[in-house]
C-alpha cells in the first residue's frame, strides 16, 4: 500500500464521568481507499470520524493526513483542515433548509473564498453526478432522504475534498435507497478516487467498501 | 466591503425570509422605536425652527450690544481700545461706542438716555422714523423710541421741534442733591422695533458725554453683524475681548437651550421604546441561533469558522436593523405628516390667533441627518443586540450541535 492519506494512532476519547468512547484506535486510511466502520451502538464509530474529521479532539494520540500531524489545539488549522481535506455526510437533515439543492452543494465554497461562477458552475455537474442535475433549484423539503442524502454528498465533493467521512449515510432510508447510496459512494470512489471512511449499521451495506472496521466499545476489533 | 460579505447578507435575507411572521414582529418592533425617536425629534426641531423664525423676523437679530463683563472677579469696563477691538471682530459690518444715563422730564416721567455719535444711529441702530428724522452731529436734537415718544406725547403734549426740559439729578459731597436742567430737541420718533429701543431717547454722544454722562468711559459698544448667520460668531468675538453682548441673539440661545432640554428628555423617553426593539432583535436572535443549533454545526463541518459564524448572525441582526430602521423613518415620517396636517389647525383652535402661523408651515421637521441616525441607530442597535447570540452561535461544539435535535 502506498503512503496513507489519514494515519490515527493510539487514539482515545474520554468524557468526564469515567466514559471511554474511544480506547487507543490505530487507523490507516490508503489513498483511494472505501473503508466500512461497523459496530454497535455506543462503540465509538461517530466519535472515530468527527476526531478524524477535525471536529473533535482526541484526549489522547495522534492524526496525520497526508503525512501532516493534525494539531488539535489550533482552531484556524482545524478550520482550514475541514475546509480543503474532508467532507462530511451525516446521518440526515444535513442540509440548510433555506437553500437551494445547488445553494446547499455550493455552501462549503462559500467559507473557501471561490468566486460564485465557479461555485454554480461546479454545483451544477455534482449534482448531475448524483443524478439530481433537474432538482438544482429545489428546496429539501421538497426533496426524498434519498434525494437530499445525494445532495449532501455532492456537497462533500465539491471542495475537491480527498477525504470523504460519512455517518450512517442511510441511517433513515430504506433499503433500497440504501443500496443506491452506497452504490454512488462506490461509483465516486472508483470514479474520482476519493477516500471514503462510511459508517454504517449494516453488514450487507458494508460489502459494497474495500475494507471493513469493526468496533467494539471503543476498540477496533476487526 | 468584500463580496463574500455580500453574499453572507444575501444569505442573511434568505434565513429571514424563512422566518417570516417572527421577522416582522421584530422589525415593527424596532421600527416603532425608530420612528417614537424620528417623530419626537422632528417635533421638537420644527418646533425650535419656528420659535427661531418668529425671533429672527419679529425682532433684530443682527444688532448686539457690548456690555462691561465680568472676567474672574473684575469688572471688564469698555475701555476705547475694547470698542476698536469690537468694531474690528470678523463678522461685524459697523459698530459705535455709547453712554447711558438717567435723566427725568418736568413731568417726573424718567427717560432713559442713549448718547450714541450721529453716523452710529444711522450706521449702526439704523432706525426708520415714525415721524421726523434723526439728530445731526454736535447738535441738541434727540430722536425718541416709539413707546417713550408716544408716552411724553399722551401725558407731556411733548412734539417733535418743541424744546424738551431733562432735569439730571446728581448729589454733592454732603449728599444733598443738585439737579441740572438741559433743554433738548426732540426731531424724531423711531417706529416700534421690539426691543428696549422704543423705551430709550437717542442723543449724540458728545451731548451726552456734554451732559456728564459715560463718566470718560462707554457704557457699552452698539455692533450691527453682517448678517444673521453672522451674530452668534460676533457675539463669541465680544465675549472673547472680555465684554458682554446682549441682543434678541440670546432669545435665540435661550430657545435653542430649551429645545434641547426638551429634544433630550423626548429623545430619552423615545429611546427606550428602541431599546426594548433592540431587546426583541436579541430574543429573536437567540432564539434562531438555538433552532438552528445543527445547521450552525453542519456549516462549521463544511468549513465555516468562528469567525464565518459570527459574520453569518450579525449579517442577519444588521438586516434586521435595516428593515426595521427604514421601516421606522418610514413611519416616523407618516407621523410628521401627521402632524402637520392635524396639528397645526388643532393648535390654531385651541390657542388661538398666535399659532395661526402654524396652519402653513411644518410643526414636525423631519431632515435627512434625523432619517440617517434613525436608520444607523437602529442598525447598530441591531448589531449590539446580535453580538451575544452571534457569541453563542460561533461556539457552539460543532460535534455537539450536529447531534442535537435541532
Ligand atoms: N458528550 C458526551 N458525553 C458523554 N458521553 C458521550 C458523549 N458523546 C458520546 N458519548 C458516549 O461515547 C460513546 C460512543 O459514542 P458514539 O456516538 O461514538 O457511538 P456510535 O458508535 O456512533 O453509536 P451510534 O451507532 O448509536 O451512532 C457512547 O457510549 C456515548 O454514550
Ligand atoms: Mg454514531
Amino acid at each position: 500500500m502506498s503512503s496513507p492519506i489519514l494515519e490515527a494512532r493510539g487514539l482515545s476519547r474520554h468524557y468526564p464521568g469515567g466514559v471511554r468512547a474511544l480506547e487507543g484506535v490505530d487507523l490507516r486510511l490508503g489513498r483511494g481507499e472505501f473503508v466500512a466502520v461497523i459496530g454497535r451502538s455506543g462503540s465509538g464509530k461517530s466519535t472515530l470520524l468527527n476526531i478524524v474529521g477535525g471536529l473533535d479532539a482526541p484526549s489522547e494520540g495522534s492524526v496525520a493526513v497526508n503525512g501532516t500531524l493534525l494539531d488539535f489545539s489550533n482552531r484556524r488549522a482545524l478550520v482550514s483542515f475541514r475546509r480543503e481535506m474532508v467532507g462530511f455526510v451525516f446521518q440526515q437533515f444535513n442540509l440548510i433548509p433555506s437553500l437551494t439543492a445547488r445553494e446547499n452543494v455550493e455552501y462549503p465554497l462559500l467559507f473557501n473564498y471561490r468566486p460564485p461562477a465557479e461555485r454554480q458552475e461546479k454545483a451544477n455537474a455534482l449534482l448531475a453526478m448524483v443524478g439530481l442535475g433537474d432538482r438544482a433549484s429545489h428546496y429539501p423539503g421538497q426533496l426524498s432522504g434519498g434525494e437530499q442524502q445525494r445532495v449532501a454528498i455532492a456537497r462533500a465533493l465539491v471542495a475537491d475534498s480527498p477525504l470523504i467521512l460519512a455517518d450512517e449515510p442511510t441511517g433513515n432510508l430504506d433499503s433500497a435507497t440504501s443500496e443506491g447510496i452506497f452504490s454512488l459512494l462506490q461509483r465516486l470512489n472508483r470514479e474520482r478516487g476519493v477516500t471514503l471512511l462510511v459508517v454504517t449499521h449494516e453488514r450487507e451495506l458494508a460489502s459494497y467498501a474495500d475494507r471493513t472496521i469493526e468496533m467494539r466499545d471503543g476498540r477496533v476489533v476487526a | 466591503m468584500n463580496s463574500r460579505l455580500i453574499e453572507f447578507f444575501q444569505l442573511a435575507v434568505r434565513q429571514l425570509s424563512r422566518r417570516r411572521f417572527r421577522v416582522i414582529l421584530t422589525v415593527a418592533g424596532i421600527a416603532i422605536g425608530v420612528a417614537a425617536l424620528v417623530g419626537t425629534v422632528a417635533l421638537g426641531e420644527g418646533i425650535r425652527t419656528q420659535a427661531v423664525e418668529a425671533i429672527r423676523t419679529q425682532s433684530d437679530l443682527t444688532l448686539i450690544e457690548a456690555l462691561p463683563g465680568v472676567e474672574g472677579n473684575v469688572l471688564q469696563l469698555v475701555t476705547p481700545t475694547r470698542a476698536t477691538a469690537a468694531g474690528s471682530l470678523p463678522g461685524v459690518a459697523s459698530s459705535a461706542p455709547v453712554v447711558r444715563g438717567t435723566f427725568a422730564t418736568k413731568g417726573q416721567t424718567y427717560v432713559q438716555v442713549v448718547g450714541v455719535p450721529a453716523d452710529g444711529l444711522d450706521g449702526v441702530l439704523r432706525p426708520t422714523y415714525l415721524r421726523g428724522s434723526g439728530f445731526s452731529p454736535g447738535s441738541d436734537q434727540v430722536v425718541l423710541g416709539a413707546a417713550l415718544g408716544e408716552k411724553l406725547q399722551r401725558y407731556e403734549g411733548v412734539r417733535i421741534g418743541d424744546p424738551l426740559v431733562l432735569v439730571r439729578r446728581s448729589y454733592d459731597a454732603q449728599g444733598r442733591p443738585i439737579d441740572e436742567e438741559t433743554t433738548v430737541l426732540p426731531v424724531g420718533v423711531m417706529e416700534e422695533r421690539g426691543d428696549a429701543y422704543d423705551q430709550v431717547l437717542l442723543m449724540d454722544l458728545d451731548l451726552a458725554v456734554r451732559l456728564g454722562e459715560g463718566d470718560g468711559g462707554y457704557s457699552g459698544i452698539l455692533i450691527r453683524a453682517e448678517g444673521p448667520d453672522r451674530v452668534f460668531s460676533v457675539a463669541e468675538g465680544v465675549r472673547g475681548i472680555g465684554l458682554s453682548p446682549r441682543g434678541s441673539f440670546e432669545q435665540i440661545e435661550a430657545v435653542n437651550r430649551m429645545m434641547d432640554m426638551v429634544v433630550i428628555f423626548l429623545g430619552i423617553f423615545a429611546g427606550l421604546s428602541l431599546l426594548v426593539g433592540g431587546l426583541m432583535i436579541a430574543s429573536t436572535m437567540i432564539t434562531s441561533v438555538y433552532e438552528r443549533t445543527r445547521e450552525i454545526g453542519i456549516a462549521m463541518a463544511v468549513g465555516a469558522s468562528e469567525g464565518d459564524v459570527m459574520e453569518m448572525i450579525l449579517a442577519e441582526c444588521a438586516v434586521l436593523g435595516v428593515i426595521g430602521g427604514a421601516c421606522g423613518d418610514l413611519l416616523g415620517v407618516c407621523f410628521a405628516m401627521v402632524l402637520n396636517i392635524l396639528g397645526g389647525p388643532f393648535l390654531a383652535s385651541r390657542f388661538g390667533d398666535a399659532f395661526l402661523g402654524l396652519l402653513d408651515t411644518e410643526i414636525a421637521l423631519v431632515t435627512w441627518p434625523l432619517l440617517a441616525a434613525g436608520l444607523l441607530l437602529a442598525v447598530g442597535l441591531s448589531l449590539l443586540a446580535g453580538l451575544y447570540p452571534a457569541w453563542k452561535a460561533s461556539h457552539l461544539n460543532p460535534v455537539e450541535a450536529i447531534r442535537s435535535g435541532r
